[in-house]
């Protein structure tokens, strides 16, 4: 049996082009914070290292997990196996070429025996459940009246020798059809016992009848009994191999949360180095006196103020705040 | 030394009837060996029968044929009306004869019998479609032919008919020996539907195969008379569940003409003579049953000689059966009063009579049948013409028939017989050749109280007799033998004739 592989869900970053955005936008923030101090070129170096050094965490994060993901991908991918049960079924499954998966059962000769065996006799009784009940009724019918004969010619010989002995053999009378009131409670008994053996008969058919569907409902189940012991017999392999696919897949997820956490650390301590070198060019620009002007309120700070710096800090600041929440997006 | 006169006295002599199966020597003097034209008469003498009186006047419908079967139709409201049938014709009345023949029936016998039932008369005949008359339609019509008629068919075209148990009975047909039919309750005209029915009882008769050939009911049964057989059922109020009570085997019905009912016997002609149901069913068909064993081999000649028909009657009014065998013009008279040590009824013979159909009316009267038409059994002649009355004892021996006897004397004792002319007969030793010696009946007109004996203008007498005319004679007798026969001879021309005693007196002589 094949079953259509399923596919494990495409990782996509549906807000991948707002993130970039937004540490283009950092990006053009601190530039438009660094562009009013020209004099701090230095620092401005520094943080710009800093920002790339981000960008390249960000894309080597991305990278890595691509790779986890392809990895997890192929191991979490399902293990094809075969059950053998101890009356010769089998129960085997694989993956096609195209990836869907394909499960065959066969059973023994003997069991395959059985069951056609099985199967052919429910066709046919099915199909003498399906023939019109006629031909069963009439032959029903002919069979009781086969057994009432013998005791309605004895009744008939007994009538016959009481009226022979009464001297009424040869009476005819218009009031009892043409006979004895015996001879017409005797025909009317018989008839009504030739009525009961007619409906007897269609009773029996009818019921024979449903015993054939019976018995057809019962071979058809029947026949399919050495399939469900098989699928039976291989329960407690499917079970393991559930427990397979499931250890499976828990080592490929602990595989991935600790491949991540990897890259989560390699991540911060990049981070941490660019906040580093980010630091080293705001020591930079501590001395700084020229003018601000704060790029967001339009305020003008005196030059040779900490005014400025602190203006500039804090537009970088932002902006990098602004780059890293773009980096976090990405591996939400 | 003159020998003493025995005398031998022949009280009330025939008394017991005809007896042609004993001995003559060894029978008792009460046996007749010829009765004819006689009776027993209420005082147990035997006596002349009574003639016929002619009652119709215009038979000119009947021809020279003569009437086969009379019957008086009677219904609830009290109509009646005379039936008869003759010359292949339907009559109805009785001093005209209307000819009541449906237009389109063609009858070639008169074979008729006829029954009444729930206010209709039915004639069957077999062979022919039953003809019905009730008195709403006011006219004889085939049964076929009245409104309400169902089920009619050649099938029941029997020559026996009952109407007994709420129904008409039919059988006797002529390819059906063995079936009866019986019609719907209370209801003669249908024989289909309802409660009617048949019967076959081919595979009921005791010797295997017999023909029916009369029906009778009586105490409840169903009697079916076959020629050799006799088969009873019992329950015949509800037809289809009766049952067989009772098979006789070797005693049948010659005749359905000769059944007669006496309240409570069935009486019936079988082939060995007179029998009575009654008896035959107690007695299983033992010969002691037989009415008419004094007389077996004469009936059963007559029986073996009969080409025509049989008819019967029984008149409790005159006590006695009749049973004519109408082609050899016999009449027997069985005296239904009692019968003999044996069982037998007394019996007389009516030779030459001309009665070819009887019917007993309700009033007590007696018609007859003839060439006449329709008569009445009254009077001492037969419509005028005079007939013998015979009588002759069986051979006598006073007791020793080994001894010469040597008649003196005959003193017959005479009842009636109006200026009759008597013959006494006497012969010897089984001769046929009878010595007679005739007499003359004074003619006595009875006087009775307060009646003029001489006219009307005469003295008024107070001298009256009996009103019977008893004449006594002595007449001499000549010749010897050692047994004798005694005989007596009148014609009946009018007046009654009783022989009341003879008295023999004889001389005894040597043995021989």
């Amino acid at each position: 049996m094949i079953f259509p592989t399923v596919q494990p869900p495409t990782a996509t970053v549906s807000s991948g082009g707002g993130v970039f955005q937004d540490i283009l936008g950092g990006l053009g923030q601190l530039g438009t914070a660094v562009s009013p101090a020209l004099p701090a070129i230095a620092g401005s170096l520094l943080t710009s290292e800093a920002y790339d050094r981000l960008s390249d965490v960000g894309r080597q994060a991305e990278a890595s997990a691509m790779g986890l993901a392809e990895r997890s991908l192929a191991e979490s991918q399902f293990k094809p196996f075969t059950v053998t049960s101890t009356t010769g079924g089998q129960l085997g499954t694989r993956v096609t070429p195209s990836g869907a998966v394909e499960t065959t059962m066969s059973l023994s000769p003997q069991e395959q025996a059985m069951q056609q065996q099985l199967l052919g006799g429910a066709g046919d009784f099915f199909g003498q459940a399906q023939m019109p009940t006629a031909t069963r009724e009439q032959a029903i019918f002919e069979r009781m009246r086969a057994a009432q004969r013998p005791e309605e010619q004895r009744q008939r010989l007994a009538l016959e020798e009481r009226l022979a002995g009464q001297g009424r053999l040869g009476v005819s009378s218009a009031a009892y059809g043409g006979a004895t009131p015996e001879q017409l409670a005797m025909a009317t008994a018989q008839e009504e016992g030739r009525n009961r053996a007619m409906l007897g008969a269609m009773q029996q058919a009818q019921a024979e009848q449903m015993q054939q569907a019976g018995l057809g409902q019962q071979f058809l189940g029947a026949g399919y009994i050495p399939q469900a012991q098989l699928l039976g017999a291989t329960q407690p392999a499917q079970r393991m191999a559930e427990l397979q696919q499931q250890a499976q897949l828990y080592g490929t997820g602990l595989f991935g949360e600790t491949a991540m956490s990897g890259i989560e650390s390699k991540l911060l301590a990049e981070q941490a180095r660019a906040n580093l070198l980010g630091g080293i060019g705001s020591n930079i620009f501590a001395g700084m006196f020229t003018p601000q002007v704060n790029q967001r309120t339009g305020d003008v700070t005196s030059a040779g103020g900490l005014g400025d710096l602190g203006g500039l800090f804090g537009g970088v600041s932002e902006g990098l705040g602004t780059i890293i929440r773009g980096i976090g997006g990405i591996f939400d | 030394m003159a020998q003493e006169l025995r005398s031998i006295n022949l009280v009330a002599p025939a008394f017991k009837g005809i007896n042609t199966e004993d001995s003559p020597l060894a029978q008792d003097p009460s046996f007749a060996e010829t009765a004819d034209n006689a009776v027993i008469d209420k005082r147990g003498r035997i006596a002349a029968r009574k003639g016929h009186e002619v009652t119709t006047t215009n038979k000119t419908a009947l021809g020279t044929a003569a009437l086969r079967a009379i019957k008086t139709f009677r219904d609830d409201a009290g109509n009646t009306k005379v039936f008869s049938a003759g010359n292949n014709k339907i009559f109805s009345g009785t001093t005209t004869l209307v000819d009541e023949t449906p237009v389109g029936y063609t009858i070639t016998a008169d074979n008729w019998k006829m029954v009444n039932f729930n206010d209709r008369i039915y004639m069957f005949q077999r062979g022919y479609e039953p003809l019905v008359y009730d008195n709403t339609s006011a006219v004889v019509e085939a049964m076929s032919d009245h409104t309400h008629a169902a089920g009619v068919a050649t099938a029941m075209y029997g020559n026996e008919v009952l109407a007994a148990y709420g129904r008409l009975w039919t059988a006797d047909f002529t390819d059906n020996k063995s079936t009866i039919y019986w019609s719907d309750l209370l209801n003669g005209i249908h024989w289909s539907g309802g409660s009617s029915g048949s019967i076959d009882i081919s595979k009921v008769w005791p010797n295997g195969y017999d023909e029916i050939v009369s029906l009778a009911a009586h105490n409840n049964l169903l009697i079916i008379f076959g020629q050799h057989s006799i088969v009873v059922y019992e329950g015949a109020t509800s037809p289809a569940s009766m049952t067989l009570s009772d098979t006789v085997a070797g005693v049948g019905c010659v005749d359905r003409d000769t059944v007669q009912y006496t309240g409570t016997d069935v009486i019936f002609l079988s082939q060995t003579g007179l029998r009575s149901f009654g008896r035959t069913i107690q007695e299983k068909s033992m010969p002691i049953s037989s009415l008419s064993k004094t007389i077996t081999k004469d009936i059963i000649s007559l029986l073996q000689n009969e080409s025509d028909f049989y008819r019967s009657v029984y008149s409790p009014e005159e006590n006695f059966y009749l049973l004519s065998f109408v082609g050899q013009e016999t009449t027997y008279c069985f005296d239904v009063r009692g019968t003999l040590e044996d069982g037998s009824y007394r019996v007389t013979r009516w030779p030459g009579s001309l009665f070819t159909a009887y019917e007993t009316r309700r009033d007590g009267k007696l018609f007859i049948g003839t060439t006449d038409g329709i008569s009445e059994y009254k009077g001492y002649s037969d419509n005028g013409v005079k007939y013998r009355f015979k009588y002759f004892s069986p051979s006598l021996t006073f007791g020793d028939p080994s001894r010469l006897k040597i008649l003196k004397k005959i003193k017959p004792t005479l009842v009636g017989a109006n200026s009759a002319t008597v013959f006494m007969k006497f012969a010897y030793d089984f001769g046929t050749s009878f010595s007679t010696t005739e007499f003359t009946v004074g003619n006595q007109q009875p006087a009775f109280y307060n009646v003029n004996e001489f006219g009307a203008n005469s003295v008024p007498l107070s001298e009256f007799t009996g009103g019977e005319l008893t004449n006594q004679r002595s007449l001499n007798a000549v010749g010897n033998g050692t047994s004798v026969v005694v005989g007596l001879e009148s014609d009946i021309n009018g007046f009654a004739l009783s022989l009341q005693e003879i008295n023999l007196l004889a001389l005894i002589g040597k043995t021989l």
